[in-house]
């Protein structure tokens, strides 16, 4: 046996594999080169007949040809069962539905409280909680509401037993937090809210709110704005400005309305905004001196900014929901979309 | 309010565009709801007189006019009922298009050609007057273009004024803060008033019996007074702010009421008893017609103007009926005073009669400003009514109110808002807004309020008034200063959404409902419960009239509204409040969580189509549960068997926490789906909310995954149908050695070969040690041991698995 024979007969065995047309042509092939009595072992037996300074590249060379041949073999086979998997697969049908339960869904009211809260808590805010049912003096006394204040009228106000009702806002929540805890106190407050409204697309006598209230020795009107913005900016897209307009309300001095511009035509007038470039959005303002006395706190040193906003109408607006009533009737194929 | 820009005009000098006032009144805190524009140029329309005029021959409601529209003459058909010769009205040809949109034809009405049209108000766009035709004062030459008559169109802002702010509840006061705004000059008229005749003191007595509620009364006496239609700039503008015109008397007391907030009152004296005025309460059955003649139910508690003997007006809401002014008015006391605004609220409330002088007094109008008005109205009086004002006022006012000072801080100002703002800046902004502000030390002013800004009290007052004149615009927006709270957690939070997180991905979808609902729905469900449901004195509807006291009616009514509208599938959840009355009479609240499902939603794929049966979507209630309560470490809940109203009987359970019960599971009663017609079972679930959340965030320790192989032997029983499963699992608990690693029900099989009253049921056991592997001489050692148990106890047949 020389050494050529064996570069020879591998050429010729590697060749075999490769063009095998079939699982069985390719293991005759591997029986008659590798099989106990094929060629190879045979070469192995004769070894001991080659003149000893030839036999180590013999070996060698009979051991490369058993490695390449193995080699070609399972490619060969690889090939063949990947075309033969491929003919199976025309008869699997890829494009049935996929079968595993689905996942629910958050309401979009949830949703909006979720995201706000959490972007008001990257600014340090935590979440501070009070019933629906609240009493007078936390809704609107301490809040510094007149008496003769329209809100506190039975027309729009839910009056239970004496001195309780169903809270018609949020704000009580920083009456109980400030009764409760020593500033600073940095705190949102979503929750439920009623009001004797009578129900259409936009007024529903049930909703959300969700009340800021940041108290510490040094908080401006700047500082309202600066935190109003990062939050319309977190929540509605990256350039919304953020604008303020003086208005009045019993519990903070200087009040404001605060509007978002538009996120959707970014100022310049769509149908979301009616045109005007702004949403308006909620009311805002600096804790009234007197709030802070009725709770215990002293105005000359400490003052704070207080904000609220309507969930409903934050969920409206940016889901593109026309009707507040959709929220409430809970069908399956609106709360699907969220 | 409603603001004429040409009226504003008249005080106050600016140069902008009424968009761009209106948005400077917006952003100075007087929102503008919208900016209206009244009348227009009346191209083609003029003053036209009619000279004769006829019966229509074929119509008997109709006319024909034979007109003089400045050259010529021509014949026009008219509707009009107040058409008269020697009338002058507005006039517009063939051909004309009229401000309403109208484009006149030549056209043959009821046989005759009209030449042109006689125009009523609402043809014109002035108002929705189509009663008569808009008549022309006498002055006016035919031909004279309408629009020189009317003047240029009027622009009107409708204008929201916070309750804080009565003062802008008036021309001038908008004015005054026009010219804050432009840094302009406010122009107050100048008032000359010449006096004739007796003092009034000697033609009247003011009598104050109540100077709380009347803190100041005055009254002048103005003598000659013809009573006659008001010019047509007055009734123009009084019109352009929403008050109809009366005559000239009752319009100056509107127009001056207008201008400068103050309400005024005329009465013809004539009518008053001894001619004099007593302000004081309503005596005991006293009973008194206001203006608009209707009987008013006032009682005792109620301020009024009254003559010697009988109440004249209802204090600062409405004059009576039996004092106004009339055709033949000739002396007229007119009043103007201050009265207390929460008296005038509640007569006002009570008599269910606001007016546009309620509206103010109930706000506060400017004590000092009285006078002033009074004057004013009589000037007006004097020039347009021919009246003579009988020297003197009488002025009841025994506690002047004295001015305020404030002082304010610069530096508290700029603190507050944010700002580096200079003091000349705030001492120029607190200046034109008509504050006084000289010099307090070296960081503050004194700041001397006028009377006609009562809402300034404090310092903080002061801080707003110079952010909105000086601009909320200007305030910098720092990024947030995300400083710590210390002892600030939001665990509580966390745990609400964890468990959200792990029932959505369960499948569920999150519901909303209202809090009230109708106690005909809670009945539904219990009608027992009735004396512990807080109901609603005042609700909007009686659809939502009683507060809920639990989460499932309305969770079994949003499935059915779904199945109505032909959704087969849903599973909802819902976290939300419940309302309560203890036995006490107090309120009690709780959160709870509610699950509802219907159709077959525990499956996927074409299992989907296959029938529910209440077995199913009871155990998929029951899965839900396992695995939130799974999820959320509860492993102390415990279920029992219980009945509750508006379940299936058996096929319920309640839910256990430390023995305590916390909520329930089950069916919901057939008769009950049927009010929504839902034909398949309906699973719901409804637990206490909190006792949900303890143990998401409790600590962990680590038991070690078992390293050594299991050995699996399965167990067939042949049992009684009542047997549970729950019975099979305590008889294998009690022998099972500490190998037993889990116990599998497989199977469960009635029917052919079984037997009568008998099935099988299959399980699976899984043996392991932690310590070595088990040979199969362990694993059967330990399987017969279980099976004896179960075959003695139950004295059943097992057949081998």
């Amino acid at each position: 046996m020389k050494a050529q024979d064996l570069v020879d007969l591998k050429q010729k065995a590697v060749g075999e594999a490769a063009s095998a047309a079939a699982p069985s042509d390719l293991e005759a092939v591997r029986i008659k080169y590798l099989g106990r009595n094929g060629l190879l072992p045979e070469i192995m037996k004769g070894l001991k007949d080659v003149a000893p300074a030839d036999r180590p590249e013999v070996g060698r060379l009979a051991n490369e040809l058993k490695n390449e041949l193995q080699a070609a073999i399972d490619s060969r086979r690889e090939a063949l069962e990947t075309a033969s998997g491929a003919q199976k697969a025309k008869a699997f049908d890829t494009t049935l539905p996929g079968r595993w339960r689905t996942l629910g869904s958050r309401h979009p009211v949830t949703q909006i409280i979720e995201r706000a809260t959490s972007i008001f808590s990257t600014m340090g805010f935590t979440v501070a909680d009070g019933p629906d049912i609240e009493t007078e003096h936390h809704n609107f006394d301490a809040l510094n509401t007149p008496q003769e204040h329209p809100s506190r009228d039975p027309k729009d106000t839910f009056y239970l037993a004496s001195g309780l009702l169903l809270r018609t806002q949020t704000s009580p929540v920083q009456i109980r937090v400030m009764e409760n805890q020593k500033p600073p106190v940095r705190i949102i407050a979503p929750g439920r809210c009623y009001r004797r409204d009578a129900t259409d697309a936009t007024h529903s006598a049930n909703f959300h709110q969700i009340e800021g209230l940041y108290i510490d020795r040094q908080v401006s009107m700047a500082d309202l704005k600066g935190d109003l913005t990062y939050f319309a900016r977190q929540m509605m897209g990256e350039n919304v400005q953020i604008r303020f307009r003086p208005h009045f309300f019993p519990f903070t001095e200087p009040s404001v309305e605060y509007d978002f511009s538009c996120h959707v035509c970014g100022g310049k007038g769509c149908r979301v905004c009616k045109h005007s470039g702004w949403i308006e959005i909620s009311g805002a303002g600096m804790v009234n001196p007197k709030v802070l006395s009725n709770v215990g706190y002293n105005p000359n040193e400490v003052m704070g900014y207080a904000f609220g906003m309507g969930v409903e109408r934050i969920a409206m607006i940016l889901f593109g929901i026309p009707d507040i009533r959709l929220l409430y009737e809970n069908d399956v194929r609106f709360l699907g979309q969220y | 309010m409603r603001l004429p820009i040409s009226w504003l005009k008249d005080y106050v000098e600016f140069n902008d565009t009424p968009k761009g006032l209106a948005d400077k009144l917006t952003f100075s805190g007087t929102e503008v709801e919208a900016i209206e524009t009244i009348g227009s140029t009346y191209e083609g329309v003029v003053v036209a007189e009619v000279l004769k005029v006829e019966r229509h021959p074929n119509a008997d409601k109709l006319t024909l006019c034979t007109v003089n529209p400045g050259a010529g003459q021509m014949v026009v058909v008219c509707g009009a009922p107040n058409v008269k010769a020697g009338g002058k009205y507005p006039f517009a040809q063939v051909g004309v298009t009229l401000p309403n949109g109208l484009k006149l034809k030549k056209a043959k009405i009821r046989g005759v050609e009209s030449e042109g049209m006689l125009c009523a108000e609402d043809e014109l766009g002035l108002s929705t007057d189509h009663a008569g035709l808009l008549e022309l004062e006498a002055q006016w030459a035919p031909g004279t273009p309408l629009s020189e008559v009317l003047g240029p169109p009027e622009t009107v802002l409708d204008l929201e004024i916070t309750p804080n702010r009565p003062d802008c509840l008036s021309i001038i006061g908008l004015a005054r803060e026009v010219a804050a705004m432009y840094g302009t000059t406010l122009k107050i008229p100048a008032l000359a008033l010449a006096e004739f005749g007796r003092p009034a003191g000697e033609l009247t007595r003011v009598e104050v019996q109540d100077a709380d509620g009347c803190p100041r009364y005055t009254a002048r006496i103005m003598t000659g007074v013809k009573i006659g239609p008001s010019p047509d700039w007055m009734k123009r503008r009084l019109e352009a702010a929403g008050i109809r015109a009366i005559n000239n008397v009752v319009d100056i007391t509107n127009y001056v009421m207008l201008e400068c907030g103050q309400p005024l009152h005329a009465f013809d004296q004539e009518l008053l008893e001894e001619g004099r005025i007593v302000v004081r309460r309503v005596r005991p059955g006293e009973k008194m017609a206001t203006l608009d003649n209707i009987e008013r139910p006032i009682s005792e508690s109620m301020l009024v103007i009254a003559d010697a003997k009988k109440p004249v007006a209802v204090a600062g809401v409405m004059g009576g009926a039996g004092s106004e002014i009339r055709d033949v008015t000739h002396t007229v006391l007119l009043e103007s005073a201050c009265f207390k605004p929460a008296d005038i609220r509640a007569t006002s409330r009570k008599l269910g009669l606001s007016t546009e002088s309620s509206y103010r007094f109930e706000r506060g109008v400017d004590i000092g400003g009285v006078e002033w008005a009074s004057r004013r109205a009589a000037q007006l009086m004097a020039q347009l009514a021919g009246a003579t004002a009988a020297p003197g006022v009488i002025d009841v006012y025994p506690t002047p109110r004295a001015s305020r000072a404030i002082p304010c801080r610069y530096s508290k100002v700029n603190e507050v808002i944010g700002l580096q703002a200079a003091a000349a800046d705030m001492r120029r902004v607190f200046a034109s807004l008509g504050l006084g502000a000289s010099e307090n030390g070296a960081d503050a002013c004194l700041v001397s309020v006028p009377t006609f800004r009562q809402d300034l009290e404090r310092e903080i007052d002061l801080v707003e008034e110079f952010a909105r004149i000086y601009g909320l615009d200007k305030i910098p927006t720092p990024s947030p200063r995300a400083e710590l709270a210390p002892g600030a957690s939001d665990r509580s939070v966390e745990a609400i959404y964890f468990c959200r997180n792990a029932l959505v991905g369960l499948g569920l979808r999150e519901i909303m409902n209202y809090s009230f609902v109708s106690g005909a729905l809670l009945d539904l469900f219990d009608p027992n419960d009735a004396a512990r449901r807080v109901v609603l004195p005042n609700p909007y509807s009686a659809d939502h009239s009683t507060m809920r006291n639990s989460l499932l009616p309305q969770m079994v009514e949003t499935l059915g509204r779904n199945a109505a509208r032909q959704i087969r599938e849903a599973a909802f959840f819902e976290i939300g409040r419940v309302f309560e009355k203890k036995e006490d009479g107090t309120f009690q609240e709780e959160t709870r969580l509610a699950i509802g499902l219907m159709g077959a939603v525990g499956r996927s794929g074409f299992d989907r189509h296959h029938p529910v049966t209440e077995e199913d979507v009871f155990l998929w209630t029951k899965g839900i549960w396992e695995a939130l309560a799974g999820t959320l470490r509860l492993s102390k809940a415990a279920l029992a068997d219980e009945a509750f109203a508006g379940l299936e009987a058996g096929r319920s359970v309640s839910i256990l926490m430390d023995g305590k019960p916390i909520g329930r599971f089950g069916l919901v009663k057939a008769a009950l789906r049927k009010e929504w017609r839902l034909s398949e079972p309906v699973g719901v679930l409804e637990v206490q909310f909190n006792p949900l959340l303890g143990r998401i965030f409790a600590s962990r320790s680590f038991s070690p995954v078992a390293t050594f192989p299991s050995v699996g032997r399965d167990m067939a029983l042949i049992v009684d149908t009542s047997v549970r499963h729950e019975d099979i699992l305590k008889i294998v608990e009690k022998v099972a050695p500490k190998e037993l690693e889990r116990v599998e029900l497989f199977d469960i099989f009635a029917g052919e070969g079984i037997g009568v009253g008998k099935k099988s049921m299959a399980y699976s056991f899984t043996y392991r040690s932690s310590e070595r592997t088990l040979t199969d001489e362990d694993a059967n050692r330990y399987h017969e041991n279980v099976k004896d148990a179960v075959k003695k106890s139950l004295g059943v047949e097992i057949r081998e698995g």
